[in-house]
């Protein structure tokens, strides 16, 4: 179902979905990040990255998993803690980070499918807005099997015309957004659509970063865990994590226990997000670590996106967002590093 | 949606038993789901255990799907969660999540000689398949049992060795020889080539620490084992237990989820990350 909306009766749309809770991205201290919307006029959709991705708002940094409380009888009561089925809208969505969506979906789904994960991604709503002009210098989602007007994974996208955006409802809940719009939404006309597609395409040619011939990547990894480029490369990381926290894909996470009150026991299980990019994150209790060095955390996180993911889902594990790229303090480039890969021992 | 994955159920000890004391403590826990019912499992198989307050913690079952009225662990204390399940008394609530992992082939291993060679804690993972194929003797050929501990204080399952000699060869080490010791002194590896096992026909499974694997793998290899006939089990650091938190894996295996049982045919090529 494709729909015209006019830009000034964008803060109308909003108002009617009162029954969402509408996240957008919002600057602050001069950093982008999907904030929850305070007012309906306070919203400006625009080509921005934000530093954290639109996977917080699926998979938080921190969720409460269950309470567990001691009783008077020497027991103990578990209490689920699943999040709330409120709807929530995300506007904004960059479409490689949709891509990623649908890269978590798979992980978190299967025999053991995760309950916090799916109850908030059934609630969600994501409004992707393509990409008219790639926001980071270092977007690359086009050598990644993506573009800046990808649909996977979002529910709308929409494309800025000018004065209009031209909005495609891509599944039953995008559908349902536009319909909350009413009488807002209008049909298009055919020269809509034609320079819906112009701006698309142009788009496309403005992602400034490639990552060529990447097809032989996954299989050459294979080869090379012993390489000496793992060391080479690593060599100035100062394992922040940031790479991984940020990654819109990444999904590693740690689960602990938060003690309340010693007698009676009580306190809640908590997830949050990890890195492969710690030491900690492999080191058995016995102190013993199979990846004690930095050199063997960059090969992880490569292999993880570029041979082990293929492996498992046939997907690179990136979306050529450029977040690790921009954020790295030490500007260790995942593009350069896989071009390394590709072009070792040629 | 179904059951929740990350939900414990409860389950109380019902029985505790001092395996080894010092150092290196080993306690065996019996437990009983407070629901009544249990889990089904195959040998090879772990589970989580949960001590509320501390966390969780991925432990081999002891026991052997035989068994019907308790699920077993033997838990060596050494980080945060373990040393908090050694201060547990019985009647403490524990919550389980599992079974998880993969399992031993047993189908394909029958009608084989099996040969069980563990050292230290490693006899827990072995020792629910150990009175499995004992409790299906039938099914199998020979059953012969090499076990090790840096000393006699060290062993496992003590009593249950003593009584398990009258049913199949039981061939016991320690490291350094002690007075009174009739049997092996040295490594599991050298009683292994000690003892001169036929490969012909035959499955081993060797477990326990990291280098004891390594070198039971070695002395096999001379004995003329295929890596194809030699069972290991991997541990690695895990918290979900079900292949989402990215911890435990090596290469595209996630140990948790894929493992914890290889043979060495399988586990030889993939990267050494364990
Ligand atoms: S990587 Fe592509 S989709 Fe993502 S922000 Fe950049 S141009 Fe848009
Ligand atoms: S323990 Fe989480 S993936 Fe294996």
């Amino acid at each position: 179902m494709d729909k015209i909306l006019a830009k000034k009766d964008f803060p109308e749309w909003l108002k009617k979905l009162k029954a969402y809770r509408v996240y957008a991205p919002r600057k602050q201290d001069d950093v982008w990040n999907y904030e929850p919307v305070s007012g309906p006029d306070n919203v400006q959709l625009a080509d921005v990255m934000t530093a954290v991705p639109a996977k917080k708002i699926v998979f938080p940094q921190r969720e409460y998993f269950f309470e567990f409380r001691e009783t008077d009888d020497n027991g103990t009561k578990l209490t689920e803690l699943l999040p709330e089925d409120n709807p929530v809208v995300v506007f904004g969505v960059r479409p490689c980070e949709g891509k990623a969506v649908t890269l978590t979906d798979k992980v978190f789904s299967g025999e053991f499918e995760d309950p916090y994960y799916w109850k908030r991604r059934n609630a969600t709503t994501l409004v992707g807005l393509a990409c008219v002009n790639p926001p980071s210098p270092n977007c690359f989602c086009t050598s990644v099997n993506g573009s800046p007007h990808s649909k996977e994974g979002l529910d709308i996208l929409l494309t800025d015309l000018g004065e209009t955006f031209y909005a495609e409802a891509l599944t039953k809940k995008g559908e349902k957004l536009i319909h909350e719009g009413q009488k807002l939404f209008k049909d298009p006309k055919p020269e809509d659509k034609k320079k819906a597609e112009k701006i698309q395409v142009e788009a496309e040619k403005k992602v400034r970063r490639k990552l060529n011939r990447i097809e032989n990547v996954p299989l050459k990894l294979k080869g090379m865990f012993d390489s000496p480029l793992w060391d080479e490369e690593s060599m100035s990381c100062i394992r922040c994590g940031i790479c991984t926290y940020l990654c819109p894909t990444c999904h590693c996470f740690d689960m602990n226990d938060e003690v309340e009150t010693t007698t009676p026991l009580q306190g809640k299980r908590v997830r949050t997000w990890d890195t492969c990019q710690f030491p900690d994150f492999t080191m058995h209790s016995s102190g013993h670590n199979p990846r004690p060095e930095k050199s063997s955390r960059l090969r992880q996180r490569i292999n993880h996106k570029f041979q082990y993911f293929v492996e498992i889902w046939q997907n690179y594990q990136c979306t050529g967002c450029g977040r690790c790229i921009s954020l790295c303090p030490v500007g260790i480039d995942i593009i350069k590093v896989v071009e390394k890969v590709r072009d070792y021992g040629s | 949606m179904g059951h929740n994955v990350y939900l414990p159920k409860l389950a109380r000890i019902v029985e505790i038993k001092e395996e080894v004391s010092g150092v290196r403590p080993i306690k065996t826990f019996r437990t009983n789901f407070l629901d009544g019912d249990g889990f089904l499992y195959r040998c090879g198989q772990c589970a989580m255990l949960s001590v509320f307050g501390r966390g969780e913690v991925m432990i081999s079952i002891s026991s052997s799907p035989l068994v019907k009225d308790y699920l077993q662990f033997s838990v060596l204390k050494m980080g945060r969660v373990t040393s908090a399940l050694h201060d547990m008394e019985v009647g403490g609530v524990l919550g389980i999540r599992g079974p998880y992992g993969n399992s031993f082939p047993l189908d394909e291993w029958k009608g084989k000689n099996i040969i069980f060679a563990g050292g230290g804690i490693g006899l827990a993972p072995m020792w629910g398949l150990v009175h499995m194929t004992l409790g299906n003797k039938k099914d199998y050929g020979d059953l012969t049992l090499i076990y090790g501990s840096r000393t006699s204080k060290d062993i496992v399952f003590k009593e249950e060795l003593e009584e398990l000699k009258k049913r199949m060869p039981v061939h016991l080490s320690i490291d350094v020889p002690e007075p009174g010791w009739s049997e092996f002194v040295g490594f599991v590896a050298q009683n292994v080539l000690d003892k001169k096992l036929s490969p012909h026909n035959a499955i081993a499974i060797t477990c326990g620490p990291p280098i004891m694997i390594k070198t039971v793998i070695k002395a096999l290899k001379d004995l003329k084992f295929e890596d194809e006939q030699i069972y290991t089990t991997v541990e690695n650091k895990m918290k979900c237990g079900i292949g989402k938190c990215g911890r435990c894996n090596i290469g595209r295996h996630y140990v948790c989820k894929d493992g914890p049982v290889y043979s060495w045919a399988e586990l030889k090529k993939l990267p050494q990350e364990y």
